[in-house]
């Protein structure tokens, strides 16, 4: 995917010290964050870990117990209407509007902001066209396919041209072939100069699309960079596969324990472990006479060592 | 303030546009309830089960059950329809139809969409009790009734205030309403009793204590009972008065308490 737009000095979003409490649960704690123009920025985790309510902290869904959130320079506390016309929302659920067209949930949607978006006639006609949902302009949004209901949420929040753009899961659920066409459509956005921030489950949506990840785990921050840079502090630099069953099972278990790298995770009858170079040099020392794959650390395990800490 | 001050925001009037939009699209089969019911209740039972009423004294004056039951049904029909659309056809937007989610992702927050609702709500049923007024005016014209329409234009302004105290009662119940099989609990324990036992459909005059406290406080009774004096009597009561004073009550204490509630609700806030 081709790259455009330079990434500006300037955030377009910058969220800093972001704390939100649901009862005595402190679900984001402290958390900062910031995206320039023409940048995609991962937000990663597990259930729970506060991606969501993150997310709505940063576009007004939600007001922090502390902390503050600027929008090009603007702070979301002292102007949120001025706020809310610089972003778009693309939630996880499908919220449009069920008693309209296509067409007309676009063009009610600019009912909603101040300054009006300027000849919202012609930017419909652009959006329908680019999110090739013209031919679905009469119908109503619930007949539509689960890609197409995607694409019309994406397109509603670009109706009134905003500089940022949140998109939480924006393809769960969506086979590969719909996956596919929103990344096309959130490349070109990024392209064009958006700030988007995206939540995912997808770790292969997360490492094509992300310029840079933001991981969480328990309210709190615990990486944030390039997501190789992200993948080697907490995953490791390297990552050997194996067969779960072969007779030194246990010695391999008892030397991981002794060198420090913690327990394996199994996956079916393999199991898997990052290593630094010179771990790597030491196994391979100490197992040269086993069958292993290395391969380099990918999201998936991140994702599975974020959850096999939690559990 | 900012809750009572949001009424006046545009965000609160584009949600109220967005609602008549959807309406308007809808109004050869919506019209039907407002145009049909009060000319069905009046013949049924005001000329109907009416003609085997006789006339009866009522603050001085003698009424027919159907010149008693007019302002009634008035009455009724701002009650329930704003009543209605809080309770039903916003909680099926705040729930079933994620309308509200998509409203709150754009310069629309919580307050305009409650003060959206509620003003909606106050609009229909200002435009069903005018729907009314014309059906009572054509059973005027007929020789059915003879009522003073003096001043009645005056009360829309009234029938408006109370539209919206009424969707903001209703709007209480979209809050707390676990489901919406929930909402046969405050229609069958609190509304359907609040409804008849205020003077609409039939006289409730009593000595007793409680019942004299009971319609003291209940807004419905001297809205009845208002419009009822200005119709029949062409006189302004005391009861309009009252009138305001309890809808502007339950405006003040209700939506501070339903924008709480549907904090907790909507956005999963303490």
């Amino acid at each position: 995917m081709s790259r455009v737009i330079q990434n500006s000095p300037k955030p377009l979003l910058a969220a800093h010290g972001l704390v939100k409490h649901f009862g005595s649960a402190r679900v984001v704690n402290g958390v900062d964050l910031q995206c320039r123009s023409g940048e995609i920025l991962g937000m990663l985790g597990a259930n729970g870990a506060g991606k969501t309510t993150t997310l709505r902290l940063c576009y007004g869904f939600l007001q922090p117990d502390e902390g503050r959130v600027f929008i090009d320079g603007v702070e979301r506390e002292k102007d949120p209407d001025g706020v809310n016309r610089l972003i778009g929302v693309c939630t996880q659920d499908d919220t449009f509007d069920t008693d309209f067209t296509v067409r007309d949930n676009l063009l009610w949607f600019g009912h909603y902001f101040r300054p009006r978006p300027t000849d919202i006639e012609s930017r419909v006609r652009e959006l329908l066209e680019r999110f090739d949902l013209a031919r679905y302009a009469t119908a109503k949004p619930d007949t539509l396919s689960g890609g197409y209901r995607r694409r019309l949420m994406i397109a509603r929040a670009l109706v009134h041209q905003p500089k940022v753009l949140f998109l939480d899961e924006p393809t769960t659920g969506l086979d590969p072939q719909a996956r596919m066409a929103v990344w096309e459509l959130v490349d070109g956005l990024r392209n064009e100069g958006l700030g988007i921030v995206l939540t995912t489950h997808y770790m292969d949506e997360a490492e094509r699309l992300s310029d840079n990840l933001l991981i969480l785990k328990e309210g709190q921050v615990v990486s944030v960079g390039a997501p190789r840079t992200v993948l080697g502090d907490l995953v490791g630099e390297h990552v050997v596969v194996l067969d779960a069953k072969i007779p030194e099972a246990e010695m391999i278990e008892s030397w991981l324990d002794k060198e420090g790298f913690g327990e394996p995770t199994r996956i079916l009858n393999t199991w898997q472990f990052a290593l630094d170079g010179a771990g790597l040099a030491r196994f391979s020392a100490t197992f040269g006479q086993l069958r292993f794959e290395v391969r380099p650390p990918n999201l998936d395990d991140l994702f599975l060592q974020l959850t096999d800490d939690d559990s | 303030m900012r809750l009572y001050l949001a009424m006046t925001a545009w965000q609160s009037w584009a949600v109220l546009r967005r609602h008549l939009t959807v309406y308007l699209r809808n109004w050869h089969t919506a019209a039907l309830p407002p145009i049909f019911e009060p000319i069905i209740l009046l013949l049924v039972f005001g000329v109907g089960l009416g003609s085997n009423i006789p006339d009866f004294d009522w603050k001085s004056q003698n009424v027919s059950y159907l010149a008693y039951l007019a302002p009634g049904i008035l009455a009724y029909t701002v009650f329930m329809t704003a009543f209605f659309q809080a309770l039903f056809a916003a909680y099926i937007r705040m729930h079933y139809q994620k309308t509200w989610d998509g409203q709150l992702t754009t310069q629309v927050r919580l307050e305009h969409v409650v003060w959206g609702e509620a003003l909606w709500s106050a609009s229909l049923g200002l435009a069903y009790a005018v729907i009314v007024l014309f059906v009572l005016l054509g059973f005027n014209l007929g020789g059915w009734l003879d009522l003073h329409w003096t001043g009645v234009i005056a009360t829309l302004p009234l029938l408006f205030l109370a539209g919206v105290a009424f969707a903001a009662l209703g709007l209480l119940f979209t809050a707390i309403v676990p489901t919406i099989d929930h909402m046969n609990i405050p229609f069958y324990l609190v509304i359907m009793p609040l409804g008849f036992a205020s003077n609409t459909y039939f006289p409730l005059e009593s000595d007793a204590l409680l019942a004299q406290a009971w319609l003291m406080i209940n807004p419905l009774h001297h809205l009845a009972e208002g419009v009822r004096l200005l119709l029949l009597s062409g006189v302004w009561s005391f009861h309009l008065i009252m009138a305001v004073f309890l809808f502007l009550l339950m405006i003040a204490i209700l939506l501070p308490v339903d924008l709480r509630l549907l904090r907790r609700r909507v956005l999963g806030e303490n």
